[in-house]
Order: structure tokens, then sequence, then C-alpha cells
């Protein structure tokens, strides 16, 4: 290999994962999953449809306690402080605050471009219009959109392309300097050339944040991740650097499935 | 391993097409090094013109098999096991190539050499012998590529030294023929390519075994100790 | 390879088409006979009551003489009336919504009431009239004042505005609720900055479609024990003097439009009819402009948003 990889367990954690449980009502959707998320590094989480990947991403963020029915059982401990997301004791509401998400149909709010990136600050209680306005130009520029909209900030987000239209959601979470970003599936539902640009993105954001993205497509998870995950039937199969998964993977069953021999 | 088919059929016979046309190729390259060494035998000159026209099919092997690949990886975007087999593929398909290039080489020479008209050629039973273990390693790498057998591989690459072996022992002799008689230096510097020659199938045939290797375990045994390559971290 | 030959296929998207045909016409026939039957009415009112139509139709009180009577005290009274009721349903309903969309955990209780809601939107309205007329008449001792009509036809819309609230909500897609909640905001912060703006264009139209429907009733109002004939106006809501505004007219005794139709197509005298078809007219105007409002608002709001 071009790059020799150092050892996993000698990289830096912005977050680990182990014996996480997750049940849906009856369904356990997710079976002890043991897993790193290192800093500073993308990671993506792939397997077929229904696997429990994006489960996963949700129980980051506490998303699933908008949904009544829902149980974690384990932990997600998030670096440096070692907090436990998943803990009852631990507001969601804080932890939501602390990790941003885009979402995998573009989502911007009816609101101008400013509006929506601003959300999260002024969610924040930040009124003052100047801290404002350097903020939304900050995370525009981060989500590479800031020289195509510096002009129109006070149009509606709706009028944007679909691809501008996730940028702007990229640009929205990164607004409040999220410690880890999450993706769900980010671009199933743009063109080609959008999807290119967000997966630079993406690999321009990785020198800031840590990321952790769900994607059904294995060939992007191939070229933005540098840590893929392969999960199946609400379980880890294997988890390991990009390169080896894609390569030579451990498991019968990431083979099959990356290989495209999955029935 | 996985061994059941793709959900896309049009994939699998791609990828069986790929491995068999190789194996097509090995067979064309080691019945051309057969015709070869029978050739620096009998001075047969048909044999010549048969090896040479071969070299030309095996040419045109490597350019279709090579574009197959291409195809293979621009529309499938094949990974894991298939990637490896595909990326091991296309530098094996190198060595056959070479393989030819080397049959061919021994047939120039053999040509030249009957052509002095000697009917005594030195060492020439030691030759064929050498050429006949260069033929048997070939074929049996091409078996082991055929079944994916990677310990048959190992064994292979342990046998290459054998080849060397006797490269080594026919160039010490034919230092001691021309120091007795210079008059067959010519001869015996000819001998000494074809010789070389031999000594360089084996390594082709050992370079296709660490190939096939990679395709199994993943892991690359090029420019490596023998002790190195075992299997690699529990993949089987 | 082809199952039929290119004239037989032909012959039979003629005859399909044929059909086509005769189910448009059918549905035009039936469509006609709808919009006939209410311009029929609609013109028949206009042709009888079009001498009414006078400015001084609007400025008189009622009269014995039907030539000097007029609608002054049936409008204002409907005017306060139906601002009593918006100001009772909106506030009640829209927050009832919310609560149950956004707030209440979704259980046995909570689908015991929501089944409840969609029934008490079809209860007849008299039965509101007869609560009404016990609760509010002789209970709480309001009377047969202005303030009990718009408490009672505020019960009446309610289950209307709590549904259409509630309808609206569900209009917003989960994606951007999420979207939200995932950049930490409390429930009160979706409601306030989401939920409400992007539902209000819903909210209004069921709101005044509720109205519209307020602003005919008659039954409710007459069970209440409203008067039919009324020459005097509630006192008015704003003074010249301090405090400059007053509620006396909450309590005060009223007449609306359709009550003043009602007792006017109940006298002998034919001039008297002239008097209801003019003042029918008037009212279904009066709903039609709601409509119409209705349509507009929810256009402006939701030019906005595209989802």
């Amino acid at each position: 290999m071009p790059d020799p990889k150092p050892a996993l367990d000698s990289l830096p954690l912005k977050a680990h994962a182990a014996g996480l449980n997750f049940h849906y009502g009856d369904f356990h959707a997710l079976k002890n999953i043991e897993m790193p998320i290192h800093d500073k590094r993308v990671t993506a989480l792939i397997g077929p449809s229904g696997c429990g990947k994006s489960t996963f991403l949700r129980c980051f963020n506490r998303m699933h306690d908008l949904y009544p029915g829902n149980r974690y059982e384990g932990e997600i401990r998030l670096q440096p402080d070692n907090v436990n997301l998943l803990d009852r004791a631990v507001d969601p509401i804080e932890v939501r605050m602390r990790l941003s998400m885009v979402f995998q149909k573009p989502n911007p709010f009816p609101k101008t471009l400013f509006e929506n990136v601003a959300y999260g600050l002024r969610v924040r209680g930040i009124k003052r219009r100047a801290v404002l306005e350097e903020k939304v130009e900050e995370a525009l520029r981060g989500a590479a959109l800031w020289n195509e909209v510096k002009d129109r900030l006070h149009e509606q987000a709706f009028n944007l392309s679909g691809g501008q239209q996730q940028r702007l959601c990229i640009a929205r979470a990164l607004a409040t300097e999220p410690e880890l970003l999450l993706f769900d599936e980010p671009t199933s539902a743009l063109d080609p050339i959008a999807t290119a640009s967000i997966e630079e993105l993406i690999a321009e954001l990785k020198e800031k944040v840590t990321i952790l993205i769900v994607t059904h497509n294995m060939q992007q998870a191939a070229r933005v991740s540098d840590f893929t995950a392969y999960m199946y039937l609400g379980e880890l199969i294997e988890f390991g650097w990009t390169d080896d998964i894609f390569i030579k993977p451990k498991n019968p069953q990431t083979e099959a499935y990356i290989t495209g021999r999955f029935g | 391993m996985p061994n059941s088919e793709h959900l896309s059929r049009q994939y699998d016979s791609e990828l069986e097409d790929i491995r068999s046309r190789v194996l097509q190729m090995g067979g064309l390259v080691e019945s051309q090094i057969l015709a070869a060494i029978e050739c620096l035998a009998s001075g047969n000159v048909e044999l010549m013109a048969q090896v040479t026209d071969t070299d030309r099919r095996v040419n045109s092997c490597e350019v279709e098999i090579d574009e197959a690949c291409s195809h293979v990886i621009a529309r499938r975007q094949p990974a894991a096991r298939d990637l490896r087999l595909i990326m091991a593929v296309s530098k094996i398909v190198t060595d056959l190539e070479r393989t030819g290039d080397e049959a061919e080489k021994i047939a120039r020479m053999a040509r030249q050499i009957h052509g002095r008209g000697r009917l005594q050629i030195p060492r020439s039973a030691d030759v064929s012998q050498a050429g006949q273990l260069a033929v048997a390693m070939l074929r049996r790498v091409l078996d082991a590529m055929a079944r994916l057998d990677a310990t048959e591989a190992e064994r292979i690459i342990a046998e290459d030294v054998t080849i060397d072996d006797a490269f080594r022992g026919i160039v010490r002799q034919l230092v001691t023929y021309m120091m007795e008689d210079p008059r067959t230096i010519s001869t015996a510097l000819d001998i000494v390519w074809i010789a070389k020659a031999i000594e360089r199938i084996g390594d082709h045939a050992k370079n296709v075994a660490e190939q096939i290797i990679y395709i199994v375990h993943g892991t690359d045994v090029r420019h490596t100790t023998r002790e190195g390559h075992g299997e690699p971290d529990g993949a089987e | 390879m082809a199952l039929q030959s290119a004239a037989e296929i032909r012959a039979l998207i003629a005859r399909h088409k044929r059909r086509d045909v005769i189910f448009g016409l059918f549905g035009i026939l039936c469509l006609a006979i709808g919009l006939l039957t209410f311009a029929t009415l609609f013109v028949d009112m206009l042709i009888d009551g079009y001498a009414r139509l006078t400015p001084e139709f609007f400025t008189n009180f009622p009269s014995r003489r039907a030539g000097q009577a007029g609608i002054l005290s049936a409008w204002v009274g409907t005017v306060m009336v139906m601002f009593v009721t918006a100001a009772v349903a909106v506030p009640l309903g829209v927050a009832s919504g919310i609560y149950l969309e956004e707030y209440a955990s979704k259980n046995w209780v909570t689908d015991v009431i929501e089944i409840n809601i969609s029934n008490l939107a079809g209860v007849p309205s008299i039965v509101y009239g007869l609560l009404a007329l016990g609760l509010f008449v002789y209970q709480f001792g309001l009377g047969q004042s202005v303030a009990t009509a718009g408490l009672t036809l505020a019960l009446l819309i309610l289950p209307v505005v709590i549904v259409a609230t509630r309808e609206a909500i569900r209009a917003i897609p989960a994606a951007i609720r999420e979207a939200a909640y995932a950049l930490g905001a409390t429930r009160w912060q979706v409601v306030q900055g989401h939920i409400l703006p992007y539902s209000m264009g819903g909210i209004m139209t069921g709101v005044i479609i509720g109205m519209a429907r307020a602003i005919g009733e008659t039954a409710p109002i007459i069970t209440i024990g409203a008067l039919t004939f009324i020459a005097f106006l509630p006192p008015s809501p704003v003074g010249a003097e301090f405090p400059f505004v007053s509620f006396e007219w909450l309590t005060s005794p009223f007449t609306v439009m359709p009550i003043q139709i009602f007792n006017w197509t109940s006298r002998p005298d034919p001039a008297f009819q002239a008097n209801a078809a003019a003042a029918g007219f008037i009212l279904v105007f009066m709903t039609l402009a709601m409509n119409g409002l209705a349509i507009w608002l929810r256009y402006r709001i939701r030019r906005n948003i595209k989802w």
C-alpha cells in the first residue's frame, strides 16, 4: 500500500460505541454494536436497506427520542469529555447542540438562505446581527456555497438547485461548529455532478471535523471515507480501513456484499 | 469464500470469460515452449515458424484480456476478490506474454545453433530437461490458477530454485567446454542464452504464482522472503 | 410479434375514446345540475331582492313597513358575533391542535380524544344551541347576548379548527421538523419558529371555512333565544371618552342575518319576501367573500413553501 497505515488503536478517538442495542418497540434494530469513530476522519456505514445503518447514525444525536417506543442500551462515548450520549441523564438537546446532521433529502426551511444558516445560532440565543452575519458567511464558505449565493442571502432557500440546497443544509449544520457531523445518505436525491461536489466538500471538511456518513452507494463509501463499517441485520459485521474493506475484507459476508454477490 | 454467483449473471460470465481466456493463453504459451525445446533437439524449421506464429496469437491474447479487464473495471467497479482477480490477471498476462517471448528466443537460438551445422550440441540433454521442468512449472501454475489454489502456488514459488540451480549447473559445465575447446564458444554462448531464457520462464511462472496468492489471500508476497506469506489474518 | 394489427389497435382506441367522451358528458351534466341549481337560487334572490339593495337597506333598522325595513342591526350583530367566535375559537383550536400533534404522547387517550373531536364536528348544530342555553345562558348567566352567541358558534367550529390545524401541521414534512430538532431546538422553538409559520396557511383556511359555516347558522342562535326584531344597536366597542374601549356590547341583545331572514320569510306580506331575498343575497355574498379570502390567504402563505 502506498502510505503505511497506522495501527487502529493508535489513532485518536472522537467517539466510541460499545454494547449498543436499540429497540423499536419489539424490534431489535441494533445488536450489540461496538465501533470506534476516529477523530478528524470520515467513517462510512454501508449495508443493505434495513441493516440499521441509519438507525445507528440517528442514535448519535438522539433523533429516536422524538418518537415514542424507542429504547437504547449501552453507550456511545463522545470524546474528549467521555460523556455517554445515550445516558438518560444527558439532555438530547445538549447532544444535538454538539453534533450536527445532514439529511437524505435537502430539507432547507422555507425561509431565506440567511435565516436557514442562522437558525442553529438563533436557537442558541445569538441575536447580534454582526455575529450572525460573520458566522453565516463562515459556514457558507465552509460549505463551498458562499461565492454562489453571497448576493442573494435574502432570497428563499427553495430557489436554489438541489445540490445547492444540500450544501445550504451542510452550511446550516456547520454554522454551530459541531464536533461530529452526521450525514444520512446526503446525495441519494442528487444528480452525479451535485453528488461529486458534496463528496469533494466532505473531503475538505474532514480537516476540521469528524464525519460519520451513511451511504447505500458503495463506491461513494470507497471514495470519501477513511474507515468503512459493514452492517447487516442490525449487526456490525466488519469495521476497518476503507482500503482493506474494499480490497481484502476479512469477513465473507462483507466480501459478498461489496462484490455484488449479496442475494 | 463466496464462490456463489453475483446478482448480475452477466458480470459472472465476464469474469469467467477473463479467467478462461488467461488459461487459454497459458496453454498457448505452454505449447510454444514445448515446440521451442523440440526445435533445439531436432532443428525442425517448421516448428520454428510455428513458435513465431503462436507468439503473434499470444500477443493478441494479452491485448484482448487487458481490454476485457478495463471493461470490467469501467463498468462493474469490481471490489475485493473480483478487484484482486482483475489486477492480478492484468499482471499475469504480461508475465505470460514475456514467457512467450522467451520461447521465441529459444527457438531463434536453436535455429542459429543448427544453422552452424554442428552435429554435437554440448549439454543439450540438460537444457531439454531444464526446459521440461519449466514447462511443468508453468502447467502447474496454470492449474493452480484454474483452481485458485494458493497452497499449490506457494509450493511452486519454492520450487523455482530448482530451475535456478539447473541454470547455474549448465553454465558451470559450459564454461569447462569453452575452456577445453574455444571453437565451441559461440555455440556454448547460445546455449547459455537458452538456459537463461528457461530460467526466466521459471521466474515468470513464479510471478504468476505470487499473483494467485494475491487473488486468494489479498497479501502481496512479491519482494518478500519466503517465510512471510502464510495464511493472512483469518480471511479463510 | 404484434398481438393485434395496427387497424385493430386503432379500432380499439376509437372504442375506448368513445367511452371517454360519454363519461365526460355525463360529468358535465352532473356538475351542471349542482351549479345551475345554485345559480338559479342566487339569480332568483338577486331578481327578487334587487330593488331593495339600496344603501338605506344597510343603514335602516327593521320596520313594520317592508319598504323602510333594513338590516343594520342584523349585519352589525353578525359582525360582532363572528368577531367573538373567531377570538375564542382560533386560539383554543390552534393551541389544542398543536398540543395534540406536537406535545401529546401517542396512546389510547389521545386516540379517544382524536375520535371524539372528529365526532364533535358532526354533531347537529342545534345540540350546541341546547348546550349553550343550559351552560352559557342559565349557568353562567350570560343571557341572550352577543357573548353567548359568539361562544356557542365558537364551540361549533372548534372541532373544524382543531382538525384543520392538525392537518396543516401534518402536511409539514418530518424532515423539516427533524432538521430543526437536530439543531438543538426545543419543542416550543420548533413550534414557534417552524410549525406555526408553515402551517398558518392551512390553519387560516380552516378557520375561515369554519366561520363561513358559522355565519349562516340559525338553529343554535334561535335556541339560545336571540331576538328576531331589534331596533337598536349594541353599545359601540370604542368610545370618545376614557378608556375609549368598552366591552358592554358583549352583554347586549342582538340579532344576526339568518334570523332576520327567517323573520321576514315568515311574514305574509310579499314585500317582506323581497327583503328576505335581498338579505339572503348579501349573506351568500359574505360567505363567498370569506371563502375567496381563504383561497387568497392560502395562496399568499404557501407561495414560499414548496415540499
